[in-house]
Protein backbone atom coordinates (compact mmCIF):
# COMPACT_ATOMS: atom_id res chain seq x y z
CA UNK A 1 0.00 0.00 0.00
CA UNK A 2 2.91 2.21 0.81
CA UNK A 3 4.81 1.58 -2.40
CA UNK A 4 1.49 2.22 -4.41
CA UNK A 5 0.74 5.51 -2.74
CA UNK A 6 4.60 6.70 -2.91
CA UNK A 7 4.75 5.41 -6.89
CA UNK A 8 1.11 7.82 -7.43
CA UNK A 9 2.36 10.52 -5.24
CA UNK A 10 3.82 12.20 -8.29
CA UNK A 11 0.24 11.54 -10.74
CA UNK A 12 -1.55 12.78 -7.90
CA UNK A 13 0.11 15.96 -7.07
CA UNK A 14 0.06 16.77 -10.96
CA UNK A 15 -3.52 15.91 -11.15
CA UNK A 16 -3.92 18.28 -7.87
CA UNK A 17 -2.50 21.33 -9.84
CA UNK A 18 -4.39 20.62 -13.04
CA UNK A 19 -7.61 19.82 -11.67
CA UNK A 20 -6.96 23.33 -9.09
CA UNK A 21 -5.89 25.63 -12.31
CA UNK A 22 -8.52 24.18 -14.52
CA UNK A 23 -11.01 24.38 -12.39
CA UNK A 24 -11.22 27.81 -12.32
CA UNK A 25 -10.77 28.63 -16.04
CA UNK A 26 -13.56 26.35 -16.61
CA UNK A 27 -16.32 28.35 -14.01
CA UNK A 28 -14.83 31.06 -16.58
CA UNK A 29 -15.51 29.11 -19.67
CA UNK A 30 -18.60 27.89 -18.57
CA UNK A 31 -19.96 31.34 -17.81
CA UNK A 32 -18.46 32.40 -21.17
CA UNK A 33 -20.26 29.88 -23.01
CA UNK A 34 -17.43 28.82 -24.87
CA UNK A 35 -17.13 25.36 -24.29
CA UNK A 36 -15.94 23.89 -27.96
CA UNK A 37 -13.13 26.25 -28.41
CA UNK A 38 -11.27 24.21 -26.13
CA UNK A 39 -11.45 21.32 -27.26
CA UNK A 40 -10.62 22.66 -30.68
CA UNK A 41 -7.42 24.67 -28.63
CA UNK A 42 -6.22 21.49 -26.46
CA UNK A 43 -6.41 19.61 -30.35
CA UNK A 44 -3.88 22.73 -31.78
CA UNK A 45 -1.90 22.62 -29.11
CA UNK A 46 -1.13 18.80 -29.24
CA UNK A 47 -0.88 19.81 -33.21
CA UNK A 48 2.02 21.97 -32.66
CA UNK A 49 3.86 19.96 -30.55
CA UNK A 50 3.84 17.16 -33.32
CA UNK A 51 4.95 19.65 -35.81
CA UNK A 52 7.71 20.43 -33.73
CA UNK A 53 8.61 16.73 -32.88
CA UNK A 54 8.53 16.05 -36.84
CA UNK A 55 11.11 18.94 -37.42
CA UNK A 56 13.06 17.05 -34.80
CA UNK A 57 13.01 18.78 -31.75
CA UNK A 58 12.50 17.03 -28.60
CA UNK A 59 9.59 16.36 -26.97
CA UNK A 60 9.40 18.91 -24.03
CA UNK A 61 11.76 21.45 -25.52
CA UNK A 62 11.23 24.92 -25.35
CA UNK A 63 10.70 25.22 -29.34
CA UNK A 64 8.23 22.45 -29.02
CA UNK A 65 6.28 24.38 -26.85
CA UNK A 66 6.76 28.07 -28.64
CA UNK A 67 5.02 25.95 -31.52
CA UNK A 68 2.52 24.92 -29.36
CA UNK A 69 1.90 28.76 -27.91
CA UNK A 70 2.00 30.26 -31.50
CA UNK A 71 -0.80 27.61 -32.66
CA UNK A 72 -3.51 28.09 -30.33
CA UNK A 73 -2.88 31.87 -30.09
CA UNK A 74 -3.33 31.70 -34.25
CA UNK A 75 -6.61 29.56 -33.87
CA UNK A 76 -7.92 31.75 -30.99
CA UNK A 77 -6.75 35.14 -32.82
CA UNK A 78 -8.29 34.06 -35.99
CA UNK A 79 -11.83 33.06 -33.97
CA UNK A 80 -11.86 36.19 -32.45
CA UNK A 81 -11.04 37.85 -35.83
CA UNK A 82 -14.01 35.41 -38.08
CA UNK A 83 -16.87 36.33 -34.94
CA UNK A 84 -16.75 39.68 -35.07
CA UNK A 85 -17.97 39.75 -39.17
CA UNK A 86 -21.71 38.77 -40.29
CA UNK A 87 -20.66 35.08 -42.01
CA UNK A 88 -22.92 32.08 -42.97
CA UNK A 89 -21.36 29.78 -41.60
CA UNK A 90 -22.07 29.44 -37.92
CA UNK A 91 -19.46 29.91 -35.32
CA UNK A 92 -20.02 26.77 -34.18
CA UNK A 93 -19.50 24.85 -37.60
CA UNK A 94 -16.22 27.06 -37.72
CA UNK A 95 -15.03 25.54 -34.16
CA UNK A 96 -16.14 22.48 -35.74
CA UNK A 97 -13.72 22.54 -38.67
CA UNK A 98 -10.86 23.85 -37.11
CA UNK A 99 -11.12 21.28 -34.66
CA UNK A 100 -11.57 18.19 -37.39
CA UNK A 101 -8.79 19.13 -39.58
CA UNK A 102 -6.49 19.63 -36.67
CA UNK A 103 -6.76 16.02 -35.74
CA UNK A 104 -6.73 15.15 -39.54
CA UNK A 105 -3.68 16.55 -39.91
CA UNK A 106 -2.16 15.31 -36.75
CA UNK A 107 -3.21 11.93 -37.99
CA UNK A 108 -1.34 12.68 -40.99
CA UNK A 109 1.55 13.71 -39.46
CA UNK A 110 1.49 10.66 -36.76
CA UNK A 111 2.68 8.43 -39.99
CA UNK A 112 5.85 10.36 -40.55
CA UNK A 113 6.99 10.31 -36.79
CA UNK A 114 8.49 7.14 -35.64
CA UNK A 115 5.42 5.68 -33.60
CA UNK A 116 3.55 8.36 -34.62
CA UNK A 117 0.74 6.22 -33.97
CA UNK A 118 1.64 6.00 -30.26
CA UNK A 119 1.69 9.84 -29.89
CA UNK A 120 -2.13 10.24 -31.45
CA UNK A 121 -3.01 7.49 -28.56
CA UNK A 122 -1.05 9.69 -25.89
CA UNK A 123 -2.48 13.61 -27.07
CA UNK A 124 -6.28 11.23 -26.21
CA UNK A 125 -5.07 9.92 -23.32
CA UNK A 126 -2.21 11.70 -21.77
CA UNK A 127 0.87 10.02 -19.47
CA UNK A 128 -0.20 11.73 -16.21
CA UNK A 129 1.56 8.43 -14.25
CA UNK A 130 5.31 9.21 -15.66
CA UNK A 131 5.57 12.62 -14.35
CA UNK A 132 8.41 13.60 -12.62
CA UNK A 133 8.59 15.87 -9.34
CA UNK A 134 10.32 18.14 -11.47
CA UNK A 135 7.76 18.92 -13.75
CA UNK A 136 5.65 19.04 -11.00
CA UNK A 137 7.18 21.88 -9.73
CA UNK A 138 7.51 23.54 -12.93
CA UNK A 139 4.02 23.78 -13.56
CA UNK A 140 3.49 24.71 -9.54
CA UNK A 141 5.56 27.61 -10.18
CA UNK A 142 4.30 28.75 -13.98
CA UNK A 143 0.33 27.71 -12.59
CA UNK A 144 1.24 29.83 -9.27
CA UNK A 145 3.02 32.71 -11.52
CA UNK A 146 -1.30 32.91 -13.59
CA UNK A 147 -2.56 32.53 -10.11
CA UNK A 148 -1.35 35.66 -9.13
CA UNK A 149 -2.26 37.30 -12.27
CA UNK A 150 -5.86 36.16 -11.80
CA UNK A 151 -5.61 37.17 -8.20
CA UNK A 152 -5.12 40.90 -8.68
CA UNK A 153 -7.67 41.27 -11.96
CA UNK A 154 -9.26 38.48 -10.92
CA UNK A 155 -12.79 41.19 -10.21
CA UNK A 156 -11.83 42.49 -13.55
CA UNK A 157 -12.09 38.91 -15.56
CA UNK A 158 -15.15 38.00 -13.79
CA UNK A 159 -17.11 41.08 -14.79
CA UNK A 160 -15.72 40.33 -18.56
CA UNK A 161 -16.98 36.87 -18.16
CA UNK A 162 -20.32 37.74 -17.25
CA UNK A 163 -20.51 40.49 -19.24
CA UNK A 164 -18.88 38.23 -22.38
CA UNK A 165 -22.03 36.41 -23.44
CA UNK A 166 -24.73 39.20 -23.61
CA UNK A 167 -22.86 41.95 -25.01
CA UNK A 168 -20.00 41.07 -27.13
CA UNK A 169 -18.63 44.41 -27.96
CA UNK A 170 -16.06 45.90 -25.65
CA UNK A 171 -14.28 48.85 -25.32
CA UNK A 172 -10.28 48.65 -26.11
CA UNK A 173 -9.33 48.56 -22.35
CA UNK A 174 -11.64 45.47 -21.80
CA UNK A 175 -10.12 44.37 -24.75
CA UNK A 176 -6.70 44.42 -23.50
CA UNK A 177 -7.96 42.24 -20.44
CA UNK A 178 -9.66 40.12 -22.18
CA UNK A 179 -6.62 39.06 -24.15
CA UNK A 180 -4.67 38.73 -21.31
CA UNK A 181 -7.59 36.19 -19.88
CA UNK A 182 -6.93 34.27 -23.24
CA UNK A 183 -3.12 34.20 -22.91
CA UNK A 184 -3.02 32.45 -19.83
CA UNK A 185 -5.78 30.38 -20.70
CA UNK A 186 -3.60 29.10 -23.73
CA UNK A 187 -0.65 28.78 -21.44
CA UNK A 188 -2.45 26.91 -19.23
CA UNK A 189 -3.61 24.82 -21.99
CA UNK A 190 -0.85 23.55 -23.86
CA UNK A 191 1.19 22.89 -20.29
CA UNK A 192 -1.88 21.02 -19.40
CA UNK A 193 -1.91 19.06 -22.62
CA UNK A 194 1.24 18.07 -22.83
CA UNK A 195 0.89 16.18 -19.47
CA UNK A 196 -2.85 15.37 -19.37
CA UNK A 197 -4.29 14.88 -22.76
CA UNK A 198 -6.76 16.41 -24.73
CA UNK A 199 -9.46 14.79 -23.14
CA UNK A 200 -8.40 15.11 -19.60
CA UNK A 201 -7.98 19.07 -20.47
CA UNK A 202 -10.99 19.44 -21.82
CA UNK A 203 -13.12 16.91 -19.20
CA UNK A 204 -11.35 18.85 -15.75
CA UNK A 205 -12.87 22.49 -17.75
CA UNK A 206 -15.86 22.18 -18.22
CA UNK A 207 -17.19 18.99 -16.03
CA UNK A 208 -16.18 19.91 -12.70
CA UNK A 209 -17.38 23.20 -13.19
CA UNK A 210 -20.74 21.88 -14.79
CA UNK A 211 -21.47 19.76 -11.98
CA UNK A 212 -20.84 22.65 -9.47
CA UNK A 213 -22.75 25.16 -11.69
CA UNK A 214 -25.85 22.38 -11.06
CA UNK A 215 -25.92 23.26 -7.61
CA UNK A 216 -24.48 26.29 -6.72
CA UNK A 217 -25.11 29.81 -8.20
CA UNK A 218 -22.43 32.01 -6.52
CA UNK A 219 -18.65 32.83 -8.32
CA UNK A 220 -16.74 31.76 -5.17
CA UNK A 221 -19.34 28.76 -4.34
CA UNK A 222 -18.83 27.41 -7.68
CA UNK A 223 -15.13 27.32 -7.95
CA UNK A 224 -14.71 25.91 -4.72
CA UNK A 225 -17.34 23.14 -4.87
CA UNK A 226 -15.81 22.16 -9.03
CA UNK A 227 -12.42 22.02 -7.03
CA UNK A 228 -13.20 19.52 -4.83
CA UNK A 229 -15.43 17.67 -7.01
CA UNK A 230 -12.25 17.79 -9.78
CA UNK A 231 -9.27 16.86 -7.20
CA UNK A 232 -11.51 14.21 -5.27
CA UNK A 233 -11.92 12.89 -8.63
CA UNK A 234 -8.82 12.63 -10.47
CA UNK A 235 -7.63 10.82 -7.09
CA UNK A 236 -10.36 8.64 -7.39
CA UNK A 237 -9.52 8.12 -11.02
CA UNK A 238 -5.70 7.44 -10.69
CA UNK A 239 -6.81 4.75 -7.52
CA UNK A 240 -8.73 3.31 -9.87
CA UNK A 241 -7.03 2.92 -13.17
CA UNK A 242 -4.40 1.43 -10.48
CA UNK A 243 -6.50 -0.85 -9.53
CA UNK A 244 -8.20 -1.85 -12.69
CA UNK A 245 -5.28 -1.73 -14.66
CA UNK A 246 -6.30 0.71 -17.46
CA UNK A 247 -4.88 4.47 -18.47
CA UNK A 248 -5.34 6.66 -15.88
CA UNK A 249 -6.32 9.75 -18.51
CA UNK A 250 -9.45 8.13 -19.52
CA UNK A 251 -10.14 6.46 -16.37
CA UNK A 252 -10.89 10.00 -15.00
CA UNK A 253 -12.53 11.50 -17.80
CA UNK A 254 -14.69 8.24 -17.96
CA UNK A 255 -15.88 8.79 -13.90
CA UNK A 256 -16.10 12.71 -13.56
CA UNK A 257 -18.22 12.34 -17.11
CA UNK A 258 -20.49 9.76 -15.62
CA UNK A 259 -20.68 12.24 -12.57
CA UNK A 260 -21.63 14.72 -14.05
CA UNK A 261 -24.25 12.74 -15.46
CA UNK A 262 -25.67 11.47 -12.67
CA UNK A 263 -25.84 14.67 -10.83
CA UNK A 264 -27.48 16.49 -14.10
CA UNK A 265 -29.81 13.77 -13.62
CA UNK A 266 -30.39 13.99 -9.67
CA UNK A 267 -31.05 17.45 -10.31
CA UNK A 268 -33.48 16.84 -13.07
CA UNK A 269 -35.50 14.46 -11.02
CA UNK A 270 -35.05 15.86 -7.39
CA UNK A 271 -38.31 18.57 -6.30
CA UNK A 272 -37.05 21.65 -7.02
CA UNK A 273 -36.28 23.98 -3.79
CA UNK A 274 -36.13 27.02 -5.85
CA UNK A 275 -39.61 27.83 -6.31
CA UNK A 276 -40.03 27.49 -2.61
CA UNK A 277 -37.20 30.25 -1.67
CA UNK A 278 -38.01 32.72 -4.29
CA UNK A 279 -42.05 32.27 -4.73
CA UNK A 280 -43.54 34.04 -7.63
CA UNK B 1 -2.18 5.45 -63.94
CA UNK B 2 -5.13 2.74 -64.85
CA UNK B 3 -4.49 0.38 -61.98
CA UNK B 4 -4.51 3.41 -59.80
CA UNK B 5 -7.85 4.48 -61.43
CA UNK B 6 -9.33 0.37 -61.38
CA UNK B 7 -8.19 0.20 -57.25
CA UNK B 8 -10.01 3.47 -55.61
CA UNK B 9 -12.98 2.72 -57.82
CA UNK B 10 -14.93 0.92 -54.64
CA UNK B 11 -13.54 3.57 -52.19
CA UNK B 12 -14.54 6.50 -54.57
CA UNK B 13 -18.06 4.82 -55.03
CA UNK B 14 -18.64 4.81 -51.50
CA UNK B 15 -17.44 8.44 -50.82
CA UNK B 16 -19.58 9.56 -53.19
CA UNK B 17 -22.59 7.19 -51.67
CA UNK B 18 -21.92 8.64 -48.49
CA UNK B 19 -21.11 12.43 -50.01
CA UNK B 20 -24.77 11.97 -51.66
CA UNK B 21 -26.63 11.60 -48.06
CA UNK B 22 -24.34 13.68 -45.94
CA UNK B 23 -23.81 17.29 -47.88
CA UNK B 24 -28.19 16.70 -47.44
CA UNK B 25 -28.21 16.24 -43.96
CA UNK B 26 -24.68 18.57 -43.57
CA UNK B 27 -27.53 21.33 -44.27
CA UNK B 28 -30.01 20.11 -41.51
CA UNK B 29 -26.67 20.00 -39.04
CA UNK B 30 -25.59 23.38 -40.05
CA UNK B 31 -29.00 25.43 -40.01
CA UNK B 32 -29.94 23.47 -36.91
CA UNK B 33 -26.51 24.18 -35.09
CA UNK B 34 -26.96 20.77 -33.74
CA UNK B 35 -22.45 20.33 -34.73
CA UNK B 36 -21.31 18.97 -31.76
CA UNK B 37 -24.21 16.72 -31.08
CA UNK B 38 -23.43 14.96 -34.17
CA UNK B 39 -19.95 14.50 -33.69
CA UNK B 40 -20.82 13.05 -30.11
CA UNK B 41 -23.72 11.12 -31.50
CA UNK B 42 -21.50 9.20 -34.10
CA UNK B 43 -18.77 8.71 -30.98
CA UNK B 44 -21.49 7.11 -28.72
CA UNK B 45 -22.51 4.91 -31.33
CA UNK B 46 -18.97 3.87 -32.42
CA UNK B 47 -18.66 3.02 -28.41
CA UNK B 48 -21.45 0.73 -28.46
CA UNK B 49 -20.16 -1.32 -31.34
CA UNK B 50 -16.77 -1.27 -29.34
CA UNK B 51 -18.28 -2.16 -26.50
CA UNK B 52 -20.00 -5.58 -28.47
CA UNK B 53 -17.38 -6.54 -30.23
CA UNK B 54 -15.20 -6.65 -27.12
CA UNK B 55 -17.68 -8.46 -24.63
CA UNK B 56 -17.81 -10.88 -27.86
CA UNK B 57 -13.88 -11.51 -28.63
CA UNK B 58 -13.78 -12.22 -24.48
CA UNK B 59 -16.76 -14.99 -25.16
CA UNK B 60 -15.01 -16.15 -27.89
CA UNK B 61 -12.04 -16.27 -27.98
CA UNK B 62 -11.04 -19.96 -28.48
CA UNK B 63 -14.13 -20.55 -31.36
CA UNK B 64 -14.92 -17.94 -34.34
CA UNK B 65 -17.17 -19.38 -36.48
CA UNK B 66 -19.04 -17.82 -39.13
CA UNK B 67 -22.40 -17.53 -37.57
CA UNK B 68 -20.88 -15.97 -34.33
CA UNK B 69 -19.56 -13.32 -36.42
CA UNK B 70 -23.09 -12.67 -38.11
CA UNK B 71 -24.42 -12.36 -34.47
CA UNK B 72 -22.00 -9.98 -33.51
CA UNK B 73 -22.84 -7.95 -36.18
CA UNK B 74 -26.26 -7.80 -35.23
CA UNK B 75 -25.73 -6.92 -32.04
CA UNK B 76 -22.73 -4.62 -32.15
CA UNK B 77 -25.81 -2.98 -34.68
CA UNK B 78 -28.36 -2.72 -32.02
CA UNK B 79 -26.52 -1.07 -29.41
CA UNK B 80 -24.80 1.32 -31.53
CA UNK B 81 -28.45 2.19 -32.15
CA UNK B 82 -29.32 1.86 -28.54
CA UNK B 83 -26.43 4.08 -27.00
CA UNK B 84 -27.14 6.74 -29.70
CA UNK B 85 -30.97 6.81 -28.82
CA UNK B 86 -30.31 6.65 -24.79
CA UNK B 87 -28.17 9.68 -24.94
CA UNK B 88 -30.59 11.40 -27.89
CA UNK B 89 -33.16 10.89 -24.43
CA UNK B 90 -30.83 12.36 -22.22
CA UNK B 91 -29.75 15.05 -24.35
CA UNK B 92 -33.29 16.29 -24.68
CA UNK B 93 -34.18 15.49 -21.34
CA UNK B 94 -30.99 17.79 -19.90
CA UNK B 95 -32.33 20.49 -22.37
CA UNK B 96 -34.69 21.63 -19.20
CA UNK B 97 -35.33 25.12 -17.53
CA UNK B 98 -33.66 23.19 -14.44
CA UNK B 99 -30.66 22.82 -15.23
CA UNK B 100 -28.62 26.33 -15.43
CA UNK B 101 -25.60 24.92 -17.51
CA UNK B 102 -25.53 25.08 -21.23
CA UNK B 103 -26.28 22.21 -23.33
CA UNK B 104 -23.07 22.05 -24.89
CA UNK B 105 -20.85 21.08 -21.73
CA UNK B 106 -23.13 18.01 -21.51
CA UNK B 107 -22.75 17.26 -25.07
CA UNK B 108 -18.65 18.03 -24.73
CA UNK B 109 -18.71 16.17 -21.48
CA UNK B 110 -20.26 13.03 -23.63
CA UNK B 111 -18.00 13.43 -26.45
CA UNK B 112 -14.91 13.06 -23.93
CA UNK B 113 -16.42 10.29 -22.48
CA UNK B 114 -17.21 7.79 -25.15
CA UNK B 115 -14.02 8.98 -26.56
CA UNK B 116 -12.12 7.75 -23.60
CA UNK B 117 -14.13 4.80 -23.02
CA UNK B 118 -14.01 3.82 -26.37
CA UNK B 119 -9.91 4.02 -25.96
CA UNK B 120 -10.10 2.34 -22.12
CA UNK B 121 -11.25 -0.97 -24.33
CA UNK B 122 -9.45 -0.90 -27.37
CA UNK B 123 -6.84 -0.71 -25.15
CA UNK B 124 -7.37 -3.75 -23.04
CA UNK B 125 -7.19 -5.86 -26.76
CA UNK B 126 -4.41 -6.13 -29.30
CA UNK B 127 -3.00 -3.35 -31.29
CA UNK B 128 -4.87 -0.96 -29.48
CA UNK B 129 -3.62 2.23 -31.72
CA UNK B 130 -4.52 0.85 -34.59
CA UNK B 131 -8.17 0.13 -33.88
CA UNK B 132 -7.89 3.91 -32.54
CA UNK B 133 -7.18 4.91 -36.09
CA UNK B 134 -9.50 2.81 -37.96
CA UNK B 135 -12.38 4.48 -35.13
CA UNK B 136 -11.45 7.83 -35.95
CA UNK B 137 -10.75 7.56 -39.85
CA UNK B 138 -12.38 3.87 -40.82
CA UNK B 139 -10.15 2.02 -43.45
CA UNK B 140 -12.02 3.80 -46.88
CA UNK B 141 -9.40 2.46 -49.26
CA UNK B 142 -10.31 -1.28 -47.99
CA UNK B 143 -14.42 -0.91 -48.72
CA UNK B 144 -15.62 -3.87 -50.37
CA UNK B 145 -18.53 -4.34 -52.90
CA UNK B 146 -21.01 -5.92 -50.20
CA UNK B 147 -20.08 -2.70 -48.04
CA UNK B 148 -20.87 -0.77 -50.88
CA UNK B 149 -24.16 -2.47 -51.45
CA UNK B 150 -25.32 -2.82 -48.41
CA UNK B 151 -24.58 1.46 -48.07
CA UNK B 152 -26.13 1.61 -51.25
CA UNK B 153 -29.46 -0.08 -50.11
CA UNK B 154 -29.85 2.01 -46.59
CA UNK B 155 -28.87 5.26 -48.33
CA UNK B 156 -31.81 4.69 -51.29
CA UNK B 157 -34.37 4.06 -47.99
CA UNK B 158 -33.26 6.72 -46.21
CA UNK B 159 -32.33 9.16 -49.11
CA UNK B 160 -35.69 8.28 -50.65
CA UNK B 161 -37.91 8.61 -47.84
CA UNK B 162 -36.34 12.14 -46.85
CA UNK B 163 -37.10 12.63 -50.89
CA UNK B 164 -40.76 12.08 -50.92
CA UNK B 165 -41.42 14.18 -47.51
CA UNK B 166 -38.69 16.77 -48.43
CA UNK B 167 -40.95 19.49 -47.81
CA UNK B 168 -41.79 18.81 -44.18
CA UNK B 169 -38.06 18.12 -43.74
CA UNK B 170 -36.53 21.14 -44.53
CA UNK B 171 -39.81 22.96 -43.11
CA UNK B 172 -38.94 21.37 -39.72
CA UNK B 173 -35.50 22.56 -39.83
CA UNK B 174 -36.29 26.50 -41.10
CA UNK B 175 -38.46 25.73 -37.63
CA UNK B 176 -36.15 24.24 -35.40
CA UNK B 177 -34.53 27.18 -33.78
CA UNK B 178 -38.12 28.99 -33.61
CA UNK B 179 -40.58 28.46 -30.86
CA UNK B 180 -42.14 24.52 -30.87
CA UNK B 181 -45.62 24.17 -32.21
CA UNK B 182 -44.89 26.11 -35.65
CA UNK B 183 -45.89 22.80 -37.20
CA UNK B 184 -48.69 20.12 -37.47
CA UNK B 185 -46.72 16.60 -35.59
CA UNK B 186 -43.40 18.68 -35.22
CA UNK B 187 -42.30 16.12 -32.55
CA UNK B 188 -43.32 12.85 -34.31
CA UNK B 189 -41.57 14.72 -38.01
CA UNK B 190 -38.35 15.61 -35.61
CA UNK B 191 -37.85 11.63 -33.90
CA UNK B 192 -38.58 10.31 -37.68
CA UNK B 193 -35.26 13.06 -38.51
CA UNK B 194 -33.24 12.09 -35.38
CA UNK B 195 -33.57 8.19 -36.41
CA UNK B 196 -33.15 8.38 -39.56
CA UNK B 197 -30.36 10.74 -39.14
CA UNK B 198 -29.08 8.15 -36.20
CA UNK B 199 -28.79 5.01 -38.79
CA UNK B 200 -27.08 6.93 -41.72
CA UNK B 201 -24.43 7.94 -39.02
CA UNK B 202 -23.89 4.08 -38.10
CA UNK B 203 -23.57 3.14 -41.20
CA UNK B 204 -21.91 5.67 -42.30
CA UNK B 205 -18.93 5.45 -39.21
CA UNK B 206 -18.35 1.83 -40.33
CA UNK B 207 -17.05 2.37 -43.30
CA UNK B 208 -15.48 6.26 -42.87
CA UNK B 209 -15.05 6.67 -39.73
CA UNK B 210 -16.07 8.83 -36.95
CA UNK B 211 -13.87 11.78 -38.08
CA UNK B 212 -14.18 11.53 -41.77
CA UNK B 213 -17.98 11.16 -41.30
CA UNK B 214 -18.18 14.59 -39.06
CA UNK B 215 -16.26 15.98 -42.17
CA UNK B 216 -18.66 14.89 -44.49
CA UNK B 217 -21.00 16.34 -42.82
CA UNK B 218 -20.01 19.68 -42.34
CA UNK B 219 -17.78 21.07 -44.56
CA UNK B 220 -19.14 20.15 -47.74
CA UNK B 221 -22.34 21.74 -46.33
CA UNK B 222 -20.07 24.61 -45.28
CA UNK B 223 -19.04 25.42 -48.68
CA UNK B 224 -22.45 25.25 -50.35
CA UNK B 225 -23.38 27.75 -47.35
CA UNK B 226 -21.00 30.28 -49.01
CA UNK B 227 -22.41 30.13 -52.51
CA UNK B 228 -26.22 29.08 -52.08
CA UNK B 229 -29.33 29.14 -50.49
CA UNK B 230 -31.49 27.13 -51.82
CA UNK B 231 -31.00 23.34 -51.38
CA UNK B 232 -31.01 21.52 -54.61
CA UNK B 233 -28.21 24.17 -55.19
CA UNK B 234 -26.62 23.02 -51.94
CA UNK B 235 -26.64 19.87 -52.59
CA UNK B 236 -25.19 20.08 -55.50
CA UNK B 237 -22.27 22.17 -54.82
CA UNK B 238 -21.43 20.29 -51.47
CA UNK B 239 -21.53 16.73 -53.85
CA UNK B 240 -18.97 18.57 -55.94
CA UNK B 241 -16.58 19.80 -53.85
CA UNK B 242 -16.77 16.62 -51.52
CA UNK B 243 -16.38 13.84 -54.71
CA UNK B 244 -13.77 16.23 -56.15
CA UNK B 245 -11.54 15.77 -52.60
CA UNK B 246 -12.40 12.35 -52.32
CA UNK B 247 -11.11 11.36 -56.34
CA UNK B 248 -7.65 13.67 -55.62
CA UNK B 249 -7.41 12.29 -51.88
CA UNK B 250 -7.67 8.82 -53.14
CA UNK B 251 -5.78 9.56 -55.85
CA UNK B 252 -2.85 11.09 -53.83
CA UNK B 253 -3.15 8.60 -51.27
CA UNK B 254 -2.43 6.06 -53.39
CA UNK B 255 0.39 7.57 -54.78
CA UNK B 256 2.00 9.46 -52.35
CA UNK B 257 1.52 6.48 -49.35
CA UNK B 258 -0.36 8.13 -46.85
CA UNK B 259 -3.63 7.13 -45.28
CA UNK B 260 -6.80 8.19 -47.19
CA UNK B 261 -9.38 9.96 -44.73
CA UNK B 262 -7.25 12.65 -43.04
CA UNK B 263 -5.78 13.33 -46.75
CA UNK B 264 -9.76 13.92 -48.24
CA UNK B 265 -10.72 15.97 -44.62
CA UNK B 266 -7.47 18.56 -45.24
CA UNK B 267 -8.66 18.87 -49.36
CA UNK B 268 -11.92 19.69 -48.09
CA UNK B 269 -10.85 22.53 -45.85
CA UNK B 270 -8.46 24.01 -48.77
CA UNK B 271 -11.32 23.72 -50.68
CA UNK B 272 -13.18 25.51 -47.61
CA UNK B 273 -10.19 28.59 -48.29
CA UNK B 274 -10.50 28.88 -51.62
CA UNK B 275 -14.28 29.06 -51.68
CA UNK B 276 -14.26 31.75 -48.56
CA UNK B 277 -11.14 33.77 -50.72
CA UNK B 278 -13.60 33.62 -54.04
CA UNK B 279 -16.41 34.83 -51.94
CA UNK B 280 -14.56 37.78 -50.96
CA UNK B 281 -13.84 38.57 -54.49
CA UNK B 282 -16.97 38.24 -55.28
CA UNK B 283 -18.47 40.41 -53.01
CA UNK B 284 -15.77 43.05 -53.52
CA UNK B 285 -15.85 42.60 -57.33
CA UNK B 286 -19.69 42.03 -58.44
CA UNK B 287 -19.75 40.27 -61.68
Amino acid sequence: MKETLLFLATPIAASILLAGVLGYFGTHILTRGIIFIDIAIAQIAALGTMIGLLLGFAEESSTVQLLSYLFTLLVIGGFAFLRTKESVIPAEAVIGIIYCLGLALALLLAERIPGGSNYITKTITGNILWVTWEKVLKIGLLFAGIGLIHLVFGAKFISLSEVCRRDPSLKLKDTLYNLLFYVTFCIVVVKAVLIGGIFLVFTLLIAPSAAAALFAQSWLSRMAWSWLIGILGTVAGIFLSYSMNVSNGPAIVVLLGLLVFIMALVRLFKPTDQKMKAPS
Amino acid sequence: MISTLQFILVPLLACILLLVITSYFGIHVLKREIIFIDIALAQIAALGGVLVIFIDHRLHTHEIMVGDLFLSNILAYIASLLFCLGAAVIFTHLKSPRIKVPIEAFIGIAYALATTAAVIILDKGAGGDVHLHDMLTGSLLWTTWPQVIRLAIILVIIGGFHFIYRHRFIQLTAFYLEKSGAMKHQRKWDFLFYFTFGIMIIEAIRVAGVLTVFAFLILPASISALFAVQWRQRILIGLGSGVLAAFIGLYLSITLDVSVSPLIILLLGVILLVGVTTRKILIRHPV
